[in-house]
C-alpha cells in the first residue's frame, strides 16, 4: 500500500515540475514594448521582433498599383483588362509562429489595388481556382449582372468576365459575396479598387492601406488586426516618406466583426476625402472613425523629420497588431518621390 | 506418463495464448498501419495553463501540451493584448511537456488578469487569474506562519476534540455505538467534502486529458484497497501483540483525517499563494472548527481500551500535523494535479476506516447496523458536518 501511495506521489511529482530539459547556455536579451530588458535561456515570442517568414510583404503591397493591360476600344475608350484568381487553400504564416489558412485574390491578402480612370472600360477576368464558390463584388456604379452577387463562380476553375466602367471616382473595396459572406470575407478575399479622376489629383508619394483582422481560432472575434495583413509590420519596418512631401494615404476598412476601426495619426493632420468621391476635403484632423467598408482618401505632409506613430485609436486593435511608423526623413528636394499615375 | 503430463501443460498454456494472439491481430486490425477504421476526425491541439505566478514586473504561465497532438507556442498575452514574452526552455511542446511563458508586466496588485497563449495554428487558450497578489517565495518566516495556520487548523481543534474521551469513556455500550456512528457519518461527509473538492480543482486546472474524474475514482480505489488490505494485517497483528485493536483502528482514522488535513492544508495555502485573504481567512475559521469533530473521531474507539495519552497525543498529531505540510505545499509548490491526487487519496483513506468502523459494531454485537444508536449517530454525524461547513 505504501509503495501504491510512494508511487503515485512520486508519478504527481514528475507531472508537477516540468520537464528538466537540456542545459541552454545560450542567453537572449529582448526589450518589450514598454523598454523592460528580459534576459532568457529560453526562447522570445515577440511578433515585434522575431524575423517570421511572412510570404506576403506588406511593403511591396503598400506602393503597389495594378493598372491592367491596356487597349483602345473603337470609340477611343480606354480599355483595362485584369486577370484575378481566387484560391482558398493557402496556409500562411501570418505572424511569427502563427499559420493560418487564407483566401486570396491573386494569392495575396489583400488582393490587388487595381486601377481605373474614371470612364475606362474595366475587364476583370475572374478565374476561381479554389474549392468553394466565389465571386468578386466591386463598390461602385455597375449593372446588375456584373455585381458579383447572383453570378457565383464555380471552384476548380470556374471563369466570368467582369465588365463595367469604371466610377464613380474614388477609392472603393471589392471583395468575394459568397454566403455565408462574412467567412468569405475574414479569410482575405477581397482588395481595393481605386478610380482616379480625369483631372489627375495632384502628384504625391501614394499608398494603399487596408484596415483588417484575423479570427485565427473562428470564434468570431478577431485574434489580430493590422493594417495590410501582418500585425505590427509597419512598427517592425517603418514606412519612409520624405519631409514636405504631399502624403496620399488610400484608407480602406475590412475590419469584419468590431462595428468601428479608426486611424490616428501622430504629429500631424490630415485632409480627409470621405469615400474619396469629393475632389474637396471634407475633414482637417488626426482622427477618422470608419465602419466596414468605409473608406477614404488622406492627404498630409510631414514638416520635421522622424519617426511619427500612427494607429488605432480602438488601442486594443493597436495592441494586437494594428500599429505602424512612418519614418520621416529630411529632403530638402521637395517632390522628389512623387509616384506617376498610370497612363 | 511425464509425456502426457507435459504435453497438458503444453495445451494449457496454448490454449491460453491463442486468445491472446487473436487479441492481438484484433488491434493490428484497428490501430496497425494502413488501418482507416478509427480514422475518426482531426487531432485537436490543447494546452492547459496550469499555474500562473506573479514576480516583480513580470507574469509567469506554467502551460502544458494536454492535446493529442505536439503544439508550438506562438504567442502570449495579458488580458487579450499581445506582449512580448519569453518561452523557456523552448516553445515545442511534445504531449505533456511544458514550457514556462514568462512575460514582462507591470501588473497591479488585486487586479484580474486573463493570461492568453496562442499556439502555432492560431488557437488561443486563457486563464483566468481573479486577483494578482505577488508569488510566495519561500522563506523562513512565511514557512512559520503556515505552520502556526496548520497548527490552529489541524493539531489544536483535533486535540481539543480528544477531550471527549473521558465522557466517551464513562457512556453505555449503545450510547458508545452512536458515537461510533457518529464516527462514521463524520467521516463520510468528509470523504464526500474531499471528492467535490478534488472535482473542483480538476473542473478548473486540470486539462481534459487527464480524465480528472476517473482519476479521482482510481485514485479512491487504489487507496481504499491498499489501506483496506494494510489496515486489516496491522489489526491481525494487533490481536497477537501488546498494540490493542482500539488502537489500531483509531490509527488508522488518524491516518484517514490526516490525509484529509493534509488537503485542507492544501487549500489554505493555496488560497493563500493566490491572494485570496478573505477566502483563506474563511477557511482558517472553518476549517478549525469543523476538526474538533474529528477529533472525536479518534476518541470514540479510543475509549475503549486503556488511557494512553501519549498515544492519544500522537494520534491527534498524526491527524493534524498534515494540515502544516498541506499548507507549505499548497503555498509554495502548489499543482492541481498533486491536490487531486492527495484529496483522492483521502477520500479512499476515509472510506477504508468507515468499513474498518462498522465492521467493529458488528462485532460487538449490532449485527445488523441499524439500531437507533447508530442510524442516529450517522445521521447526526453528517448533520454536525454540514452545519460547521457553512461556516467555510
Amino acid at each position: 500500500m505504501i509503495l501504491v501511495i510512494f508511487v503515485i506521489f512520486g508519478i504527481s511529482i514528475i507531472m508537477i515540475f516540468p520537464a528538466i530539459s537540456e542545459a541552454q547556455s545560450e542567453q537572449k536579451t529582448f526589450v518589450t514594448h514598454s523598454g523592460a530588458v528580459v534576459t532568457t535561456s529560453g526562447e522570445v515570442l515577440d511578433p515585434l521582433y522575431t524575423v517570421s517568414s511572412v510570404e506576403f510583404d506588406p511593403d511591396e503591397y503598400l506602393r503597389n498599383f495594378e493598372y491592367g493591360r491596356l487597349s483602345v476600344s473603337e470609340t477611343g475608350q480606354t480599355i483595362r483588362d485584369y486577370t484575378i484568381i481566387a484560391e482558398d487553400d493557402k496556409i500562411q504564416e501570418i505572424s511569427p509562429g502563427i499559420f493560418y489558412n487564407v483566401w486570396t485574390f491573386n494569392g495575396t491578402v489583400p488582393g490587388p489595388t487595381i486601377r481605373a480612370t474614371e470612364g475606362d472600360l474595366v475587364r476583370v477576368h475572374f478565374i476561381n481556382n479554389g474549392s468553394k464558390e466565389h465571386t468578386i463584388h466591386f463598390h461602385g456604379i455597375h449593372p446588375a449582372g456584373m455585381d458579383g452577387v447572383f453570378e457565383p463562380v464555380g471552384g476548380n476553375g470556374g471563369q466570368f468576365i467582369y465588365e463595367f466602367e469604371a466610377g464613380p471616382v474614388g477609392v472603393h473595396p471589392y471583395h468575394c459575396h459568397v454566403m455565408p459572406l462574412e467567412e468569405h470575407i475574414v479569410h482575405g478575399l477581397y482588395g481595393v479598387f481605386i478610380v482616379d479622376p480625369k483631372e489627375k489629383r495632384s502628384p504625391a508619394d501614394e499608398m494603399v492601406m487596408v484596415l483588417n483582422g484575423l479570427d485565427t481560432d473562428f470564434d468570431t472575434e478577431n485574434n489580430f488586426y493590422a493594417v495590410n495583413t501582418i500585425p505590427f509590420y509597419y512598427q517592425h519596418h517603418p514606412i519612409q516618406i520624405n519631409t514636405n512631401e504631399l502624403i496620399r494615404v488610400y484608407v480602406v476598412n475590412m475590419v469584419e466583426f468590431d462595428p468601428i476601426n479608426n486611424l490616428h495619426l501622430h504629429g500631424n493632420l490630415y485632409k480627409y476625402y470621405p469615400t474619396g468621391t469629393d475632389l474637396v476635403p471634407s475633414f482637417y484632423t488626426d482622427m477618422i472613425t470608419l465602419s466596414q467598408t468605409e473608406r477614404g482618401i488622406m492627404e498630409f505632409e510631414y514638416e520635421y523629420p522622424g519617426k511619427y506613430l500612427f494607429h488605432a485609436h480602438k488601442v486594443e486593435f493597436s495592441e494586437k497588431g494594428w500599429v505602424g511608423i512612418f519614418l520621416v526623413k529630411d529632403n530638402p528636394d521637395k517632390n522628389s518621390q512623387k509616384v506617376e499615375y498610370g497612363t | 506418463m511425464e509425456l502426457s503430463d507435459n504435453s497438458s501443460k503444453i495445451k494449457i498454456i496454448v490454449s491460453g495464448l491463442i486468445p491472446f494472439a487473436f487479441v492481438i491481430i484484433m488491434m493490428a486490425y484497428i490501430f496497425g498501419p494502413g488501418a482507416d477504421l478509427l480514422d475518426l476526425g482531426i487531432p485537436l491541439p490543447e494546452i492547459t495553463i496550469e499555474k500562473v505566478d506573479f514576480h516583480d514586473s513580470e507574469i509567469r504561465a506554467t502551460v502544458r501540451n494536454t492535446g493529442p497532438i505536439p503544439v508550438e507556442i506562438s504567442m502570449a498575452d495579458v488580458n487579450d493584448r499581445i506582449q512580448p514574452a519569453a518561452v523557456e526552455p523552448d516553445r515545442f511542446l511534445e504531449r505533456f511537456e511544458s514550457a514556462l511563458v514568462r512575460i514582462p508586466f507591470e501588473w497591479n496588485e488585486a487586479e484580474p488578469y486573463i493570461i492568453g497563449i496562442t499556439i502555432g495554428d492560431g488557437t488561443r487558450f486563457e486563464k483566468e487569474i481573479e486577483a494578482a497578489a505577488p508569488a510566495l517565495e519561500p522563506t523562513i518566516d512565511l514557512a512559520i506562519f503556515f505552520a502556526i495556520i496548520g497548527t490552529y487548523v489541524g493539531i489544536i481543534p483535533i486535540m481539543i476534540g480528544l477531550l471527549w474521551l473521558p465522557f466517551i469513556k464513562k457512556i453505555s455500550k449503545q450510547k458508545f455505538h452512536f458515537f461510533l456512528a457518529l464516527t462514521a457519518g463524520l467521516l463520510f461527509f468528509l470523504a464526500i467534502d474531499s471528492i467535490e473538492e478534488a472535482v473542483d480543482v480538476s473542473n478548473e486546472s486540470l486539462a481534459g486529458s487527464f480524465n480528472g474524474i476517473l482519476l479521482i475514482a482510481t485514485v479512491i480505489v487504489l487507496s481504499f484497497l491498499g489501506l483496506l488490505y494494510s489496515g486489516n494485517k496491522l489489526v491481525s497483528r494487533a490481536n497477537s501483540s501488546k498494540l490493542a485493536k482500539p488502537v489500531a483502528i483509531a490509527l488508522m482514522i488518524s491516518i484517514g483525517i490526516g490525509l484529509h488535513n493534509f488537503g485542507e492544508g492544501l487549500a489554505i495555502g493555496a488560497s493563500v499563494g493566490l491572494g485570496s485573504v478573505a477566502f483563506s481567512t474563511f477557511l482558517i475559521v472553518g476549517f478549525a472548527l469543523h476538526n474538533t469533530t474529528e477529533g472525536i473521531a479518534i476518541a470514540a474507539p479510543m475509549s475503549r481500551g486503556k488511557l494512553m495519552i501519549r498515544k492519544l497525543a500522537a494520534m491527534g498529531m498524526i491527524a493534524g500535523a498534515p494540515a502544516i505540510f498541506g499548507a507549505w505545499l499548497g503555498g509554495f509548490v502548489y499543482s492541481p494535479f498533486t491536490s487531486i491526487i492527495f484529496l483522492s487519496i483521502g477520500a479512499g483513506a476515509i472510506f477504508q476506516v468507515i468499513i474498518v468502523i462498522l465492521k467493529w459494531i458488528r462485532d460487538e454485537g449490532d449485527s445488523t447496523l441499524s439500531s437507533a444508536s447508530v442510524a442516529s449517530g450517522f445521521a447526526i454525524g453528517m448533520l454536525v458536518m454540514y452545519l460547521t461547513s457553512i461556516l467555510i
